[in-house]
């Protein structure tokens, strides 16, 4: 005898419980789908945000009305013959700390900034006729003063802040200096000009060293090379180079192009050599799924009406292909950018105080510039840090969407 | 005659052998097309212009390549053998100091000399100079001419100048797709040959093996052999790249994944998925100055609270925290491509027998998707345990062995970092362990790449 099925049903209170306890886990898989893509933008959005609350300070610079009067001042300069050479000698620095000491008060050398006395050397310069009256110069504050001034500093330094404020002396201005200096020791006055055109050399270098060798290498593989055990190791290796940790290449050009070609300790030369053998395998991916994406039929449309196979690729699979190649390359130079490790290795981390001159010069780039920094213990750097930070990623983004920019003005889809 | 005027004459030449070239060619064309023998006209005047240009520009651009690292030593051999140089030092290192000495003077670099010795090379020095830069330059100038000429002659209508250049084009295309097997040769070999001094001076056992690492007192002349052991580096490495920041990374990435393909509205993945992307953008060492700055000492005060013994303000876990975040998107978009290839029969399958949509995620379309996800995971190990600018900056230095994750641990790319930025004396065991280092951290990074994409590969094979 056998037992007859009967139909589920669906209305009774198990069934309906047990509808509920999957719809349940349906909504709570949701949620948890929903809170990863959350966490992880929250995570992008803090990050951000730390950076722009730490960094934009560093962009502004506390000032302190400075009132100089010339006449009585130790200064002794003649205003008719105002040259570089005289107000080098006129010992400036040392005039600028008993002015403010005697218009501020207190202890005055801890009030300004060891660079203090440039504001005023170019107060002079530019107006000579300064030297016979009493002037308002801004000279920049200390570091103390200005973090008081910003947010948080001591307690001493937020006394002597309220103290200048009451005399109505500090104002908040814009921090040219961080645009235009180079390294320094005191946090008032290092600027990222010198790190950043070392910065431009090195990527010069890459982008000379990496796209045409990737191009070529991408047009080679992907329409010219023979199936072959050696065109596979080809393969082979752009595929692990693309995958071999960037310190790696550090270790590559320390012991292949320092010590044993002796080229030039920490030049951007070489920063850019390491760099481009690690940017050349990302041009070669994306060269060649560019060229991939080219259809035969135009190969076989150019070679039908009597092209050769190099006239084939030049005139009309590369031209076709290139806004995909710009675009990987573009993307990876943006990596060569932010990269750091392989330069720490090639003696890119030295202290330079000025800016390159050329490609043999010993230079830093912005990253390498951004760790030294955050290795200062004064904390006037924590600012300075981000805003070389912001500075970076400014260029980062403007970077990345350029290639989206290409993308879509130049995709073809066929 | 200095390096860039030569160049410059050269590229000048260059430039007037290719129009000339390619005016003759166009007339002798003109004149066989006019005498109505078509057929017998080859290549385009262009390539008859390239020919005779790279003919030009070549063989002279090769000889000056040679002669700029032979002409120093000839030059040298030149003011040895002048008379002033008799009373040289005999011993080669002081003699080579006054030579160089001589040479920065005669070359304008220096004005004056430091030793008397010196000033007197001055002179036979620049004569030398000038001697074999002047011979230099006009050989390498009668070799454009010879060349140029010698081409100039071939140029006849039915003359394959294109077969030739294209040739040429053919041959720069491979020797540059060829670099990359020198640069892969580059790095395996310098590795190899560091390290093999390394382990000349250190056995490999207590290398590989050893539980101390102190690289410091090695230096300090304690002697080698129990100073180098990696394993607490090894462990460190792990424990952040393939422990801390796995815990973020594969659940945040992979559910990233499954909300975006799977529940999101179009708009919302046209949004989120870029942003997701920026995280893999950002620069690391901003990430190693947000975790040093930010993460860590929060994660501190937050073990302080607790009663945590050891926390560290340079803890493991805020090194692989914030490693983790930066692998999101890279687990994220290797599992949404591997989701992607599984067939839509199955999904489609699945949801008809009535199951829901997450039903259908956790028990068909993950398990079919699981060898891709896996090796999308081995690929991000790979990458975590690679990366260096997080760990030097927020992880710590100090070789612990220990699974708390608030206390301090150190990696191998930060102790590589730390090895070879310090003073640099390159023959000590200390600096040479980093290439050992170095080693290492490539042969896992390759075999673990190796095994990942052969999983990718073998999985996608089964459903195509």
């Amino acid at each position: 005898m056998t037992a007859q099925r009967l139909p589920t049903d669906w209305k009774s209170d198990a069934m309906r419980k047990r509808i509920a306890r999957r719809y349940g886990a349906e909504r709570r898989f949701k949620l948890a789908g929903l809170a990863a893509v959350a966490l992880s933008a929250a995570f992008l959005a803090f990050l951000l945000f730390t950076m722009m609350g730490n960094g934009l300070r560093g962009f502004t610079r506390t000032e302190i009305a400075l009132t100089v009067d010339f006449p009585a001042s130790p200064l002794l300069l003649d205003p008719n013959a105002i040259t570089d050479e005289a107000l080098a000698n006129a010992n400036l620095p040392m005039v600028t700390g008993e002015v403010a000491k005697k218009a501020l008060g207190g202890d005055a050398d801890a009030l300004l900034s060891p660079t203090a006395w440039i504001s005023i050397r170019d107060a002079i310069k530019a107006d000579p006729k300064i030297l016979s009256r009493t002037e308002t110069i801004r000279v920049p504050a200390s570091t103390a003063i200005d973090l008081a001034a910003k947010s948080k500093g001591s307690p001493e330094a937020e006394a002597e802040v309220a103290r200048l404020k009451q005399q109505g002396v500090l104002s908040t201005g814009i921090n040219w200096n961080f645009l235009t200096a180079s390294d320094g020791t005191d946090p008032t006055q290092v600027g990222i000009w010198g790190a950043f055109k070392g910065s431009l050399l090195t990527m010069l270098v890459t982008l000379l060293l990496s796209f045409p060798v990737g191009v070529a290498t991408a047009l080679y593989l992907e329409e010219y090379a023979p199936k072959a055990w050696w065109t596979d190791i080809i393969e082979v290796s752009i595929n692990n180079l693309a995958a071999v940790p960037s310190i790696i290449f550090g270790l590559l050009g320390l012991s292949i192009f320092l010590n044993f070609l002796h080229l030039p300790r920490s030049a951007a030369l070489i920063g850019g050599m390491t760099l481009a053998l690690m940017t050349m395998p990302v041009i070669v991916i994306a060269g060649r799924n560019a060229i991939k994406a080219v259809p035969p039929s135009i190969r076989d449309a150019a070679l039908g009406i009597g092209a050769s196979p190099v006239q084939v690729v030049f005139q009309h699979v590369l031209p076709l292909a290139l806004p995909g190649i710009l675009t990987g390359t573009i993307i990876g130079m943006a990596r060569a950018l932010g990269e750091t490790a392989p330069l720490l290795m090639i003696g890119m981390r030295a202290f330079i105080a000025t800016p390159p001159g050329g490609i043999t010069d010993p230079a830093t780039v912005l990253p390498v510039q951004i760790f030294l920094w955050s290795d200062e213990v004064s904390k006037g750097f924590v600012e300075k840090t981000s805003a070389a930070i912001i500075v970076l990623l400014v260029f980062l983004l403007a970077m990345n969407g350029l290639a989206i920019y290409l993308r879509n003005k130049f995709e073809t889809r066929w | 005659m200095t390096g860039p005027a030569i160049l410059l004459l050269l590229a000048g030449l260059g430039a007037i052998a290719w129009v000339s070239a390619r005016a003759r060619a166009l007339r002798l064309q003109t004149v066989a097309r006019a005498t109505g023998r078509r057929d017998a006209v080859h290549s385009l005047p262009g390539y008859h212009g390239w020919y005779v240009a790279l003919w030009t520009l070549i063989p002279a651009g090769l000889f000056l390549a040679v002669w700029a690292n032979v002409s120093p030593g000839l030059v040298t051999q030149a003011v040895l053998a002048d008379p002033a140089a008799q009373s040289l030092p005999l011993d080669a290192f002081s003699r080579s100091a006054v030579l160089g000495e001589a040479r920065a003077i005669a070359t304008g670099l220096q004005s004056g000399a430091f030793n008397p010795a010196s000033q007197a090379l001055v002179e036979p020095y620049s004569a030398a100079l000038n001697t074999y830069g002047v011979a230099g330059a006009v050989l390498a100038l009668i070799l454009a001419f010879a060349g140029g000429a010698y081409a100039f002659t071939r140029v006849r209508p039915d003359f394959r100048a294109r077969t030739r250049v294209e040739r040429l084009v053919m041959a720069t295309l491979l020797v540059a797709s060829l670099l990359a097997i020198v640069t892969t040769l580059g790095i395996v070999a310098s590795l190899l040959w560091e390290s093999f001094r390394f382990f000349s001076m250190v056995n490999p056992i207590d290398f590989l093996f050893g539980l101390k690492w102190s690289p410091q007192s090695a230096a300090m002349g304690y002697g080698n052999d129990d100073a180098f052991g990696a394993v607490p580096l090894f462990w460190g490495t792990i424990f952040i790249g393939a422990i801390i920041a796995m815990i973020v990374a594969i659940p945040l990435g992979l559910m990233s994944a499954v909300y975006l393909t799977q529940y999101a509205s179009s708009t919302v993945r046209k949004w989120m998925k870029p942003i997701l992307e920026v995280l893999a953008g950002v620069p690391t060492v901003v990430y190693g100055y947000f975790a040093a700055l930010t993460v860590a000492p929060a994660l501190r005060d937050l073990a302080v609270s607790v009663g945590i013994h050891g926390a560290s303000s340079e803890s493991a876990l805020a090194a692989g925290l914030v490693m983790g975040v930066m692998i999101i998107p890279f687990v994220s978009s290797m599992a949404d491509d591997s989701i992607a290839a599984v067939p839509q029969s199955m999904r489609d399958g699945s949801l008809a027998m009535g199951a829901t949509t997450s039903e259908t995620i956790t028990r068909v379309l993950i398990p079919a998707a699981l060898p891709g996800v896996v090796g999308g995971v081995l690929l991000a190990v790979s990458r975590a345990i690679g990366e260096t600018m997080i760990v030097v900056m927020a992880a710590g230095l100090a070789a612990n062995m220990t699974a708390n994750p608030f206390a301090s641990v150190t990696t191998v790319t930060t102790q590589i970092v730390q090895l070879l930025t310090g003073d640099q004396e390159f023959d000590s065991a200390k600096t040479l362990a980093a290439f050992a280092l170095g080693l290492v951290l490539f042969i896992v990074t390759l075999l673990l790449n190796i095994v990942a994409l052969r999983v990718v590969k073998k999985y996608r094979e089964a459903y195509e």
